[in-house]
């Protein structure tokens, strides 16, 4: 089992964003997501397993607020901030 | 792939139906008709599931539960299903096995859960889920219950309808909002004890089918809180409200599966010895169609059940295989009991018959958990995505 990362590239982050929940809309890193709808419920999930699959490491469910999701950077900083 | 059970498990099974059959089954067309208004019509009955295990099976013995893994803990609730003829009471269990003491166990503290699970495990308290709004049903984090900050906790104003148990509830699982700018975001989730002032419940609701649980509405007016009722994060309310539904889409069925298996069981018994025409009725090509029907429905149903509980066994979460296992279960169990009120001709239809009790049993099934339009819309958008 390989060592769990405790970063994400923001880049990697966007591209996922925008291609496999936005249609391939452009974001950017400091974007709003769920305020202002652009990600649902489902996507936010997809995002999730993504995380998970990317950093190797649980993403557990009462992490999933506002405040570590609401932009990649967001998400990004609250990954690093697992270590 | 194995599909065969373990004897133990098969076992475990046989016993919850004689158990059903013999203490879940008394009076059932009359209890129906009177509609739970009676405690002494439900209550004992909750209680011999609890004393007999039934609301622990999944939950750590440590707490007082079984110990059981989801897929043998689906089993016997199936098989309890299969002896029980009371969709109310099952559904009931069901709701607060699944929907509440799942997330309780994931998103508790340890003093939550200590404090909690084992009361619930006994029967000494029952809770009731309180998130729908007179108008906020599909899209339930547009709810305006506010939970307003104060010091040591928060207090709750708003209404919550619709709502299994609660007119008997000790406990309630509220969601609502701390912040309504933040829509689904600014919601968190609370367990209230029934006893705290500004707790009010409603009186009951009847409904159509699942009339021998208990339901209704809950009020809270300038209803005080402690810090330490919050469950999860503050703001956490929408995550801990999906991972509710998901164990609620994935399972709140689980007996209803045994009960499409008694139900065919019970049309096949019927179209051999009851004769039109000369002969017996499943000698009708129509009839005997349907009867294969509900085989396909009881077996696909039950494929798409115990897949739920393999995966929920490894671990696993997916929002869209858990509303197509709610989707398939709830439309295959309304269409099977619609086959055999067309199997059983007038008698299915008279008000006392178990196979109309089915019927209207069933039709609930097709709202509550998400509409079946909602699920419909989980699966196709997860599908446009992938």
């Amino acid at each position: 089992m390989s060592t769990p990362k405790h970063t994400i590239d923001p880049a990697e982050l966007t591209r996922f964003v925008s291609d496999k929940l936005l249609g391939g809309r452009a974001i950017a890193a400091d974007e709003e997501l769920l305020l202002s709808g652009l990600v649902d419920s489902l996507g936010v999930m997809s995002l999730v397993a993504h995380i998970e699959d990317v950093t190797g490491a649980p993403v557990p469910m009462q992490d999933v607020i506002l405040e570590n999701f609401a932009t990649i950077n967001a998400i990004a900083d609250y990954v690093g901030a697992r270590a | 792939m194995d599909f065969a059970l373990p004897e133990q498990t098969i076992t475990l099974g046989q016993n919850a139906r004689k158990f059903a059959q013999a203490e879940l089954s008394a009076d059932i067309a009359q209890r129906d008709k009177r509609g739970a208004v009676d405690t002494a019509d439900w209550r004992p009955l909750w209680d011999a599931c609890a004393n007999y295990g039934l609301l622990g099976l999944a939950l750590p013995k440590a707490l007082g539960g079984g110990g059981h893994d989801i897929q043998t803990t689906v089993h016997i609730l199936q098989e309890l299903g299969y002896g029980a003829p009371d969709g109310g009471l099952t559904l009931g269990l069901g709701a607060q096995i699944w929907s509440m003491q799942m997330p309780i166990l994931e998103f508790g503290t340890e003093a939550q859960k200590a404090d909690i699970l084992p009361k619930l495990i006994s029967g000494d308290m029952i809770c009731a889920h309180a998130v729908t709004e007179s108008h906020s049903g599909s899209d339930a984090m547009a709810l305006t219950t506010r939970a307003t900050k104060v010091d040591g906790g928060y207090v709750l104003n708003g209404e919550k309808v619709y709502i299994g148990m609660a007119p008997a509830c000790d406990l309630a699982f509220v969601f609502a909002t701390v912040n309504p700018d933040h829509g689904a975001w600014g919601v968190s989730a609370f367990l209230v004890e029934a006893t705290s002032d500004g707790f009010i419940r409603k009186d009951q609701t009847q409904k159509m089918g699942t009339r021998t649980l208990p339901f209704g509405a809950l009020e809270f007016v300038d209803c005080f809180v402690p810090d330490t009722a919050v469950l999860g994060k503050i703001g956490a309310g929408n995550a801990i409200f999906n991972r509710s539904l998901e164990w609620e889409r994935r399972f709140i069925f689980t007996s209803q599966v045994g009960a499409m298996a008694r139900m065919l069981d019970d049309c096949v018994s019927f179209a051999k010895t009851r004769d039109v025409f000369g002969g017996p009725i499943h000698t009708h090509q129509s009839v005997s169609n349907r009867l294969a029907d509900m085989k396909l429905r009881l077996e696909t149903a039950q494929l798409m059940l115990w897949r739920a509980a393999w995966e929920a066994d490894q671990g696993a979460w997916d929002m869209a295989r858990a509303a197509a296992t709610k989707l398939h279960i709830s439309e295959a169990y309304l269409a099977s009991a619609m086959d055999a009120m067309r199997n059983f001709g007038a008698r299915g239809y008279m008000e006392d018959a178990e196979i109309a009790r089915n019927m209207r049993d069933a039709l609930g099934g097709i709202t509550y958990g998400g509409t079946s339009d909602i699920q419909r819309q989980i699966i196709s958008a997860a599908l446009i995505r992938s």
